[in-house]
């Protein structure tokens, strides 16, 4: 089984991702902040599953997007991370590059840009 | 957005203008009006942190509710915008508690039927969503409201202006912005891909 983790603070963000790549065949998997989700990852790979791509926040309680991204790299260099944000100042786009980022979608998105991008990041 | 430090307050007071948002930890004022728009106002009761948005969702929620919802998105996306600024400051919308202002109803508004309704529906699914505590709303009526909000202690205080010729200027500039996001409700953000 390949899963696909959102990582936002917001219930309402996340169960729009989710509804948006529905028909996309993974395991949607939440978690709402960054910390919360490296367990998570840590968790799924634990019982030898796959996680194919997270979609990540950036302004989140306990763990940033930014920082989640750096410690996701230091044990996965490989697996996309796709930032999701309101956030699209040119310094935060390029911190979050250089973390290790492979996408960053200003929210709001559309489902159809959602689905196009994600498709792309997994192949 | 506009800071003024020389008022009867004593305090700085930061004046949102329509589709603006403000958060702050310290004692100040956040003061805004509105007419067809919403003001929400959130306070963090744990860190003592608060702010307003001023914003509309521009148009009707489809029957499916919020989530699949394209023009609850902008909704959505307004909040968004408030709640980040919020945790920047050290915020966590688990200790949020949340009032609501405006979405009142004007006759021949923007041509379009029930903006009011629509937005208000759009808070209460929102919130309920978000599992956020709302705490007070004062919402509807066709009167404008001028709101202060004390992002230290999380207090507000609305005027209604039954003169609705009070705050011209302001309700010239809401009814800017709200052509401006209903001409162009397919706002969406841009997608980079890095190599
Ligand atoms: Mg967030």
């Amino acid at each position: 089984m390949k899963h696909i983790m959102v990582i936002d603070d917001s219930p309402t963000i996340r169960t729009s991702v989710e509804f948006a790549l529905n028909g996309l065949g993974y395991a949607m998997d939440q978690a709402e902040n960054g910390s919360d989700a490296l367990e998570k990852v840590k968790s799924i790979k634990g019982k030898g599953e796959d996680v194919a791509l997270c979609i990540v926040d950036i302004n989140m309680p306990v763990m940033d997007g930014i920082t989640f991204i750096g410690e996701f790299r230091k044990v996965d260099r490989f697996t996309p991370v796709l930032v999701l944000t309101t956030e699209s100042e040119e310094g935060k786009i390029k911190a979050g590059k250089e973390a290790g980022a492979s996408g960053w979608i200003v929210k709001p998105f559309k489902n159809q840009d959602m689905m196009d991008i994600v498709q792309k990041l997994v192949k | 957005m506009i800071r003024s430090d020389n008022n009867r307050f004593g305090k700085p007071l930061y004046i949102l203008y329509p589709g603006d948002h403000h958060a702050a930890a310290d004692n100040s004022l956040i003061a805004t009006v509105v007419g067809s728009c919403v003001a929400v106002c959130l306070y963090d009761y744990r860190k003592m942190i608060g702010g307003v948005g001023h914003f509309i969702v521009p148009g009707s929620i489809g029957t499916e509710g919020i989530i699949a919802d394209e023009v609850a998105a902008q909704g959505i996306t307004s909040m968004e915008h408030l709640i980040g600024e919020i945790v920047k400051l050290g915020g966590d919308r688990k200790s949020f508690r949340a009032t609501l202002y405006g979405a009142g109803e004007f006759s021949g508004d923007h041509g379009l039927d029930n903006v009011a309704g629509s937005n208000i529906q759009f808070l209460h699914e929102y919130f309920k969503l978000e599992k956020i505590q709302v705490a007070r709303e004062d919402l509807g009526g066709n009167y404008r409201r001028k709101i202060f909000f004390c992002p230290r202690t999380g207090s507000s205080f609305r005027k209604i202006l039954m003169n609705n010729r009070d705050h011209s200027e302001f309700m010239r500039l809401e009814s800017e912005y709200i052509n401006g996001v209903f001409g162009n409700n397919e706002r969406f953000g841009k997608v980079l891909l890095f190599d």
